[in-house]
């Protein structure tokens, strides 16, 4: 993986294995996710104890449902524990040699040294050894750390480093901090020695004075089985960090286990690569400050292949050793949203403006537990997508983890527990012995330093001359005309993308996927922007909803050098910022004329003269340019390609713009200037974040712009002026920007930029890695002469001869002329004629007529290695088998017609084969057969990040339960279904009102990571003891990691979607620039889950696109096991790619809610089995051609297909050998062998279900008492489960069976609770309490025995109620953040709740009964929330775009909210409630009432009396 | 609602309006007013309601109507840009694809074409797309937006275009922007072919194409009207006075009907008929006319056959004052190849249609007098599913008919011979043979194109196929120079 870190040689063989694969397959291991739980303790007065390390321990051992365990039971993907040196342990030990230690503390490294090879470990020892003394520091000597080996698996074991510490003591008599920059620099000349002699395995995991680290691959909970030194009495510490690692790499590596040398990390990093690119540039001046003489050696400051938790760590590492304190680092690194909090002191909105100008955060979710020696923090990412709960003790711990329960501390000890709220930090100064909570911490950091003063001349885009002016007009309609040609504008971009821009301010939708080529196989011209495609985020971290929760989005960009990373009190003067990089013409000018001198041209064309390879000539011009425009101070370099001509030829800008950027990186320049690209081709928001992601500062799109100028002129938009125009062209792009950021879950453009957050598909690799490097390119594609040919052919259309208008296009929708599309319209008439007829022959025309197409996916190009010997056709598998593979892929009833729905259903269950029911529930009189035999229960039920109709009943009819994560057509995007199409069923079944729109999140808000994956299929599998659980992902980069996580989490099926399917309604740059093939996902998941051993345990599925037995065939092959097949039994039902399915307009009523269009619907059960039939019947063939009898003799067999054609003469290549790479060597099917689902251990319901046996045989009523811990997980949803099955969801009187149970309750208690259950908690619990609650009733509240203040604290933890359809739950104390998000029935009382309250919620009624955090009621669209604000602060926390809020005004809805109150205090006991009841008259005057705008016409009773005869 | 929560898409937010807005035509003149005269009988769209019918298209991912046009009209967008009111735009994208949209909208089947396809035809009635072009292209028209055009750059290079049909004046225009010298020769003393002689006033006002026509000659195209190939020049006279030469001729031979009393007077071709009428209309005077042979006025008409040209002689005949018109044609009314639209107008202005009758014999001692016609029934399919039909025995019975017009379609005329150039090959039905890329003959720089190389068949299709002609011939003449100076050097 690395040069340094190479672990020992005796695992070669896995080692080869996995170097193997990355050379020639589609694994990539940067591409690994981790994920985990961590916490830490520490002394609050700083004293030492074994009290500490003993609660550590403890935790960790009650953490192991967030890490995964190896196939073989025993390796875990690494665990550890970061400690105070116990001097006095370690100065025993230097005594036991017989030497006496001498006075200061002494160092201790923890060694890493290759184990079997003994030549190589003495080696390393060398290297070790003289790096130390060089420095002229004495060694104590070497100690072999005591480790039981028993205890790991095998993994582990063949992996396993010989583990030492090396004692060195302070010979020098320097101060701690001096010795632990000096042991820094130490530590990093060891590492350099270690690369230069090929030392491999050599990791050195800390070496320092004041701490020391003990870590490896085994489970958390054998920690000190492994390590028994920390068993040991006299190992004693004021402070623990410890962490579990849940990883979906399973290429063990003891070195990547945390925690790290000052941090462990729970979380991702999305911008990654854009903060390793930046540091390449910041490392420079930031060495040679800090570390003067040595700088050299500390460079580079990320190590090669580090992860990224690893690369955080090393940064972080660094500015600490150079002098800033954790606290200071780490709000740099990962600052709070601060540019649109309002709430925010004006002192720490200055110290942020500040820091947002020394580094690029590092953004992505986190949960953080670090130190310098000084400080133990821990502390959250911005948007606060980790948990972290914290508790202090009467005697002086501070006790911080992922979960509540952890470390058990008797109630009566504790003094306070609390959460980590967004951005937000709690810690101790050891030294001082003192704690730091949120706001002492921020208040300390920013009065350290006159950050007012520094921030206060930062200039703003307002403040610089003509920039209200009007927008330029510079072209004739002629050369206009001929400008748009050569950039290979059509006019479709303009009325289909550019037009709605303006006329809406959004971003243009469109629906039915994608059927035309990738652009690497398109015989038309395609430019530079779509082979990129954009990366999403799924599972290992969430999307964000920039519309939502836009308060921690930032398209804030700053110019003028970066200053020194390290160098605190740099001053700011005329630094500018502007709001966002989109700049329109007049935009550009100002900023050009405003940097003057400063400002330097660059004209990016070349001469159309011939010369070879002039593109590459131009691209070393232009770079040279650049660099000697900087070197001469030029700090502004504008690239433009803007003096086209007939002659001369713009070179695309995403390529000189990826030239000059890395080409200054190399140089070490970058940062001492601004890019600023004016490109011609620019139009619609995926080329602005091609460009930004190549390193622009700013882009103009100018062409764009005399485009929008020369419509505006002719009135094409009204009134409107121009200047208005570009303004609403401007948020469009800037909207889309946001999106394109947060679906891969960055929310901050400036580590976006540089990034290269995309993923080639269809570029050369050389070209990559020269310009792009470290951006994937699977499939190799298009080089530079290729560009350069294309370029200029798209040039001489323009200029070579007269052109009247643009042409057509054809990319969107079809043209003749344009592009190909794969649903032809003669193919469709035929293959719903076959269908109809039930005519195979004519099923055989379609799906030649499909062959006979030019090249349009991946698999056009490849072909089967038939047998010399067909096999005969009557011994070939049957259809009836072969069909059982098949599934129509969810589509909700929300999209397509209940009549298209329910056919479908019907004929997939006929032929015994799977529908999946699709997002939004399905009507309960399916689940049971109809009266005439048909079956129109979905077999299949989906879950999606709605969680509309998702109740326990529902989840208990079906087999299997698929977990959408993402969808071919906008991966990592939520959705909405606008109240037109919400019609009365729907509103039914997804338990809202008719008419009001419903917001479908772009995250599932359970999974944030891995660990929370896992968490929800265990969820499912107690609510559905039967099902299995599929896992739906789009393929991308890195998908095959991805899925060897989700193979961990239990899932018992992968679902690999393609980005050409999909029907969803979607923005049309999402349709065509996000996602992969199939083909190469499912290549790369059936690699990599066969290298890990973890393929048989799954099923593999794939869909996207699939029209033909060929299509199948070919996917099976690859290594699938059964396949979607969506858009084409929607066309078998009369779909004829109308492509309007979002305007509920479908003419042939397949796609819409309108009564009179569903009339219109022709599609038959009948029609959907032919299809189904057909293909089976086709896939018969080949197979018989293939020379195969059954079906799973060809899956994962890729030796049955080959490369018949490597694309157009004009590319480099086309290398379609990874994805027929074979782990396993040739000829090995890679198949899922289990016959039972993957099991899941029990948790509390399986003691709950014996105890009783008499509600289930008898009915009776009963009360069951339990303690419990934060491992019991999901308490009540089995037990639900029974209930549901046995009495109906309904069939219990509330509060049937209570249990009453003692302690901190696991994740997910009472998810799905049914009428009947009630659980009631003394204690607290953790994250999603009543997720999917489906009536039953739960209560948490303090245990009697605690002393604090119980409304004070936090009792439930984050996201609870997500998705709950009823029920109630009362909790007595404050929840973590999202509470009740898309709550659409629950019924709650809480006590305080943290940010982002009530997002989403569609029903229910919340009454928060204190302080809530910020965003409160985001897309809120229906139920009703009430909110006591003491405070008075509560209006700077509501996002009113979709609610409005008002004092209580009417008596009815004043006594709603008073019933529930008493409630609450008679279910919880709660004395702040009872105080509220108390004091009613005065309280009520400070609630608040919050009812989304959609349901006033709604409601029951009107919100105010007074005005009742105005709304009536 | 809040802005931030519509999901529409704006952009097709005023298309799309099938489901509320129904089919409406143009208005169609009474028919007791439109048979009193040849001028057309649809009165133009009023303007919004041109884009409100117009805004009634799907916007469909897979355009039918495109599909199925021989042009490939960029239908859907057109149509849009005229709901949205900016017809200049609509008018330049409807003319990149076709050189006589108006012509097309008022004599295209759309019932056949876009309209029959369009998927909303089914279940809400097509949109009116014929009527929406017209109307584009007559509004430009009258706005003065299609002017007499420049090339950018002038070639040497001359083409030599015999027939100033549809296919002749597409391939013309086309030849002509691109710069090349265009000269072109009809035989007729007026451009356009049957567009100007054949097709009657009523649906196409013959000052239509007289516009059209008179921009190709103001934009430098020369016409040699009146000429005849073969008589004022051979064609080998031609192809040494051009680059490159089109034959674009049409067919023009009537196909006979040989039963009993064919010889008998009063029996015409239905082509002569409707130049005869057409004459008449644009001012000519026409001997045969006057003297009543070729005028169906007072007279029992019975017309034979049953496609476009049978309707256009019914309706002119109706329009001469006839006493009866009764159109004769084998099959149903279903199963009829005429344009379904044709036959109701026809009904409407008193065409009574005979279906399922065949001719047996004309009756008459020298002159016609009767048409002996049997009953058919339509029998067993033919291999292309359509059913033959077949004389029900002993139904002969005789209609009374002063004067018979023959409408059975048209055939190539023999070409090698008018033109005096044996060396041209043609195929065994008459049509120029060419090869099947170049669309050239087999004589080196003679092409052809349109009817008389497809046979009988639509203007549309002609246009198309003009158009492609022209792409070939341009090709063809850009790379020929080199090509004849390597022809030069072998013959030095």
């Amino acid at each position: 993986m690395t040069d340094i870190f190479n672990d020992t040689p005796t695992h070669s063989d896995m080692h080869d294995l996995e170097q193997n694969l990355k050379a020639t397959g589609l694994y990539d291991p940067s591409e690994d996710h981790s994920s985990c739980g961590v916490g830490m303790v520490a002394a609050i007065n700083g004293v030492s104890s074994r009290k500490v390390v003993r609660a550590a321990i403890e935790a960790l051992k009650a953490i192991w449902h967030r890490g995964a365990v190896d196939a073989d039971g025993k390796t875990g993907d690494g665990a550890g524990i970061h400690l105070e040196i116990p001097q006095e342990f370690f100065n025993e030990h230097v005594r036991a040699t017989g030497h006496e230690p001498i006075e200061g503390k002494m160092a201790v490294g923890m060694v890493f040294l290759p184990r079997t090879n003994l030549a190589l470990q003495e080696q390393c020892r060398e290297i070790v050894e003289s790096e130390i003394m060089n420095y002229g520091y004495a060694i104590y000597g070497w100690r072999q750390v005591p480790v039981d080996i028993s205890v790991i698996g095998e993994k582990g074991e063949t992996t396993r480093p010989e583990i030492e510490q090396i004692m060195i003591a302070n010979n020098k008599g320097l101060d701690d901090e001096t010795f632990e920059r000096e042991l820094y620099i130490i530590r990093r000349k060891i590492e350099k020695a270690a690369v230069e002699a090929q030392a491999h395995g050599l990791y050195i995991c800390s070496l320092s004075c004041r701490s020391v680290i003990y870590k490896g691959l085994f489970l958390a909970e054998h920690l000190t089985n492994f390590y028994p030194d920390l068993d040991d009495k006299r190992f004693i510490s004021n402070f623990a960090i410890y962490h579990q690692r849940y990883s979906t790499n399973t290429f063990p590596q003891w070195w990547l286990a945390q925690p790290f040398r000052m941090l462990a990390h729970n979380g991702e990093i999305n911008t990654i690569r854009g903060n390793i690119n930046w540091m390449k540039s910041h490392q420079i001046r930031m060495a040679s400050i800090a570390f003067g003489d040595h700088s050299a050696d500390i460079k580079p400051v990320i190590p090669n292949g580090a992860s990224d938790s690893a690369a955080l760590d090393a940064v972080f590492e660094v500015m600490v050793r150079a002098g800033r304190s954790a606290p200071m680092v780490k709000t740099i690194l990962v600052p709070e949203a601060w540019s649109k909090n309002t709430t925010m002191p004006d002192s720490h909105r200055a110290m942020y403006a500040y820091i947002n100008s020394v580094m690029e955060p590092w953004d992505g979710p986190a949960a953080l537990a670090m130190t310098d020696g000084r400080w133990v923090l821990a502390s959250v990412d911005r948007s606060g997508l980790r948990p972290m709960r914290y508790l202090t003790t009467h005697d002086g711990l501070l006790i911080v983890g992922s979960e509540t329960g952890m470390v058990q501390v008797p109630d009566e000890e504790i003094l306070e527990k609390g959460r980590l709220g967004p951005g937000q930090m709690v810690g101790v100064n050891l030294e001082e012995g003192q704690l730091y909570k949120e706001k002492k911490l921020k208040d300390r950091m920013a009065n350290s330093q006159p950050f007012q003063d520094w921030i206060k001349d930062i200039v703003a885009m307002e403040d610089l001359d003509g920039n209200d002016g009007k927008e330029p007009v510079e072209l004739s309609p002629d050369e206009l005309k001929v400008r748009l040609i050569a950039a290979g504008y059509t006019l479709e971009d303009l009325e289909l993308l550019l037009k709605p821009m303006i006329l809406t301010a959004k971003e243009a939708i469109g629906s039915m996927g994608d059927d035309t080529p990738i652009a690497v196989l398109s015989s038309q011209y395609r430019n530079l922007a779509h082979y990129f495609r954009q990366k999403f985020s799924q599972v290992t971290n969430p999307p964000i909803d920039s519309l939502r929760e836009f308060r921690v989005m930032s398209l804030k960009t700053r110019f003028g050098n970066f200053v020194n990373v390290l160098d605190e009190g740099h001053t700011q003067k005329g630094a500018l910022v502007v709001e966002s990089p989109v700049l329109t013409n007049r935009d550009y000018y100002v900023l050009k004329n405003h940097f003057g001198d400063q400002a330097h041209d660059i004209d990016c064309c070349f001469d159309t003269d011939g010369t070879p390879d002039a593109l590459r000539l131009a691209l070393d011009n232009i770079c040279i340019e650049a660099e000697e425009a900087v070197r001469e101070g030029r700090s502004h370099l504008f690239l433009s390609d803007k003096h086209v001509t007939a002659k001369r030829v713009a070179i695309p800008m995403i390529l000189a713009t990826a030239a000059v950027n890395t080409y200054l990186i190399k140089k070490g320049l970058r940062t001492f200037t601004s890019l600023n690209v004016r490109s011609s081709e620019c139009l619609d928001t995926h080329y602005f974040a091609v460009l930004i992601g190549a390193g622009a500062t700013t882009v103009n799109a100018y062409l764009a712009q005399e485009a929008v100028a020369e419509r505006q002129t002719r009135g094409l938009f009204g009134d409107m002026s121009l200047e208005d125009a570009m303004l609403r062209y401007k948020e469009a792009i800037e909207q889309g920007l946001l999106k394109i950021m947060s679906k891969m879950g960055i929310s901050v453009i400036s580590s976006y930029r540089g990034g290269y957050n995309f993923e080639a598909l269809g570029l050369s690799r050389a070209l990559v890695s020269e310009f792009f490097p470290g951006m994937s390119s699977k499939i190799s594609g298009i080089g530079l002469s290729g560009i350069e040919a294309k370029t200029l052919e798209q040039h001489g259309n323009a200029y070579k001869l007269p052109v009247t208008t643009l042409p057509i296009g054809g990319f969107y929708r079809y043209r003749r002329g344009g592009e190909v599309h794969a649903y032809d319209g003669t193919l469709i008439h035929m293959l719903q004629k076959a269908v109809g007829e039930d005519n195979y022959a004519k099923y055989l025309n379609y799906s030649q007529g499909l062959q006979n197409m030019p090249p349009v996916n991946l698999r056009d190009l490849l072909d089967f290695r038939r047998a010399k010997k067909p096999s005969k056709l009557d011994d070939i598998e049957s259809i009836t088998q072969i069909r059982k593979r098949f599934i129509t892929p969810g589509m909700s009833l929300g999209a397509i017609s209940p009549e298209a729905h329910e056919t479908l259903a019907i004929a997939m269950n006929r032929i015994g084969a799977k529908s999946v029911s699709g997002e939004g529930g399905e009507d309960s009189k399916r689940f049971k057969p109809y009266a005439n035999g048909d079956n129109a229960n979905s077999p299949i039920k989906q879950i999606a990040s709605g969680r509309f109709g998702v109740t326990a009943e529902y989840l208990n009819n079906c087999s299997e339960i698929e977990i959408k994560i993402a969808q071919g057509a906008k991966p990592g995007e939520g959705g909405q279904l606008p109240g037109f199409k919400v019609t009365t069923l729907i509103a039914k079944l997804r338990h809202s009102t008719p008419g009001v729109t419903l917001i479908s999140p772009p995250p599932h808000h359970d999974i944030y990571s891995i660990e929370d994956l896992a968490q929800l299929i265990y969820d499912l599998k107690q609510i559905n003891p039967r099902a299995e659980v599929c896992v739906k992902l789009v393929s991308s980069a890195g998908i095959g990691t991805i899925a060897a996580g989700v193979a961990k989490a239990h899932a018992d099926v992968i679902l690999i979607s393609g980005n050409s399917g999909g029907t969803a309604a979607s923005p049309q740059t999402s349709i065509k620039y996000a996602g992969t093939p199939w083909e190469i996902g499912l290549a790369e998941v059936n690699q990599v889950l066969t290298l890990n051993g973890l393929r048989h345990k799954v099923k593999l599925r794939t869909d996207g696109g699939m029209r033909t037995g060929r299509d199948i065939v070919i996917a099976a092959i690859l290594g699938a096991e059964e396949f979607g097949i969506g858009t084409a039994s929607l066309v078998a039902m009369g779909c004829i790619m109308v492509r309007q399915c979002h305007s509920n307009t479908c003419p042939v009523g397949v796609c819409t809610q309108d009564e009179d269009l569903r009339k219109k619907f022709s599609g038959t059960a009948e029609k959907v089995i032919n299809l189904m039939s057909f293909i089976a019947e086709e896939v018969r063939e080949i197979l018989s051609e293939l020379g195969v009898e059954k079906f799973e003799d060809i899956i994962g067999r890729t030796d049955l297909l080959h490369q018949v054609s490597r694309g157009a003469a004009h590319l480099d290549d086309l290398d379609l050998n990874p994805l027929l790479l074979q782990v396993g060597g040739r000829k090995t099917k890679s198949i899922c062998t289990r016959t039972e689902r993957n099991p899941v251990p029990d948790t509390l319901d399986a003691q709950m279900i014996l105890d009783a046996k008499a509600v289930f045989d008898r009915g009776e009523k009963m009360q069951l008492t339990y303690s419990i811990q934060n491992t019991q997980r999901a308490i009540g949803t089995r037990f639900s489960s029974e209930i549901t099955s046995r009495f109906g969801m309904e069939g219990l009187n509330p509060g049937h069976v209570t249990v009453r149970m003692r302690g901190s309750a696991g994740q997910s208690l009472g998810a799905f609770a049914v009428q009947g259950l009630k659980l009631v908690v003394a204690g607290d619990a953790n994250d999603y309490v009543g997720k999917g609650l489906s009536g039953g009733i739960i209560v948490v509240r303090p245990s009697n025995r605690s002393t604090f203040t119980p409304h004070e604290n936090t009792i439930i933890g984050n996201t609870v109620l997500y998705g709950a359809t009823k029920g109630e739950l009362y909790a007595s104390g404050q929840a973590g953040e999202r509470f009740a998000v898309r709550n659409s029935g629950a019924l709650t009382v809480v006590e305080g709740c943290g940010a982002n309250g009530c997002e989403y919620m569609t029903g229910g009624t919340a009454v928060i009964l204190g302080p809530v955090g910020d965003n409160f009621g985001a897309g809120m669209t229906g139920g009703m929330a009430f909110i006591l604000d003491d405070s008075g602060d509560f209006e700077e926390h509501i996002n009113d775009e979709t609610v409005i809020y008002q004092r209580v005004k009417s008596p009815y809805w004043e006594e709603v909210l008073k019933t529930m109150v008493k409630k609450h205090v008679q279910e919880t006991g709660s004395r702040y409630g009872q105080m509220v009841i108390s004091n009613w008259q005065t309280k009520l005057g400070r609630f608040w009432q919050v009812v989304p705008k959609e349901m006033i016409a709604h409601l029951v009773e009107p919100l105010d009396e007074v005005t009742t005869q105005d709304v009536a | 609602m809040d802005e931030g929560l519509v999901v529409a898409n704006n952009v097709t937010e005023k298309m799309l309006k099938f489901i509320s807005i129904e089919q409406g035509m143009p208005e169609k003149r009474y028919a007791a007013e439109r048979v009193g005269d040849f001028n057309e009988i649809y009165n133009e769209f009023m303007a919004d309601k041109a884009s409100e019918q117009a805004s009634r298209c799907s916007q469909c991912g897979i355009p039918f109507c495109h599909i199925h046009c021989p042009l490939g009209n960029n239908i859907p967008d057109w149509l849009s840009l005229t709901a949205e009111g900016r017809l200049e735009d609509a008018y330049a994208l409807a003319s990149s694809t076709n050189n006589m949209p108006e012509i097309c909208g008022r004599i295209c089947p759309q019932d056949r074409l876009c309209e029959g396809n369009c998927v909303i035809e089914k279940d809400f009635d097509a949109v009116t797309i014929g009527s929406v072009e017209k109307y584009i292209a007559d509004t430009a028209w009258e706005k003065g937006w299609i002017k007499p055009f420049t090339p950018t750059i002038e070639r040497a290079e001359s083409v030599g275009i015999i027939g100033a049909g549809p296919a002749g004046l597409a391939a013309a225009e086309q030849l002509r922007m691109a710069g090349f010298q265009v000269h072109v020769y009809d035989r007729y003393d007026r451009a356009g072919g049957l567009l100007t002689y054949g097709i009657p006033g009523f649906k196409l006002e013959k000052n239509v194409v007289e516009r059209r026509t008179k921009r190709l000659a103001d934009s430098g195209i020369v016409f040699y009207l009146g000429f005849e190939v073969g008589d004022d020049a051979t064609l080998d006279e031609l192809r040494t006075k051009h680059d490159a030469l089109l034959i674009a001729t049409g067919v023009y031979k009537s196909r006979p009907l040989k039963i009993p009393g064919s010889q008998l007077g009063n029996i015409l071709k239905a082509l002569d008929y409707l130049t005869a009428s057409n004459r008449k209309g644009l001012g000519d005077t026409v001997a045969t006319f006057e003297d009543g042979t070729l005028d169906a006025n007072g007279k029992n008409v019975v017309v034979i056959g049953g496609g476009d040209t049978a309707m256009d002689c019914v309706r002119t005949a109706i329009r001469q004052g006839a006493k009866s018109v009764k159109c004769l044609y084998r099959r149903d009314r279903k199963n009829m190849p005429g344009s379904v639209r044709e036959v109701v107008n026809a009904e409407e202005e008193g065409v009574e249609f005979v279906w399922l009758t065949g001719p047996d014999a004309f009756v008459g001692t020298d002159k016609v007098e009767a048409v002996r016609a049997y009953q058919m029934r339509l029998g067993a399919p033919d291999p292309s599913g359509r059913q033959i039909p077949e004389p029900v025995p002993n139904s002969n019975h005789d209609i009374p008919c002063d004067m018979a017009i023959l409408a059975l379609g048209f055939d190539p005329e023999d070409l090698p011979v008018m033109f005096k150039a044996p060396e041209l090959d043609v195929t065994r039905w008459g049509t120029v043979k060419v090869a099947q890329k170049s669309l050239m003959t087999n004589l080196d720089g003679v092409f052809a194109a349109g009817d008389i190389v497809r046979g009988a068949s639509l203007v549309v299709w002609a246009i198309r196929d003009g158009r492609d002609v022209a792409e070939v011939i341009q090709k063809y003449l850009l790379t020929k120079p080199q090509e004849e100076i390597i022809k030069q050097e072998a013959v030095a």
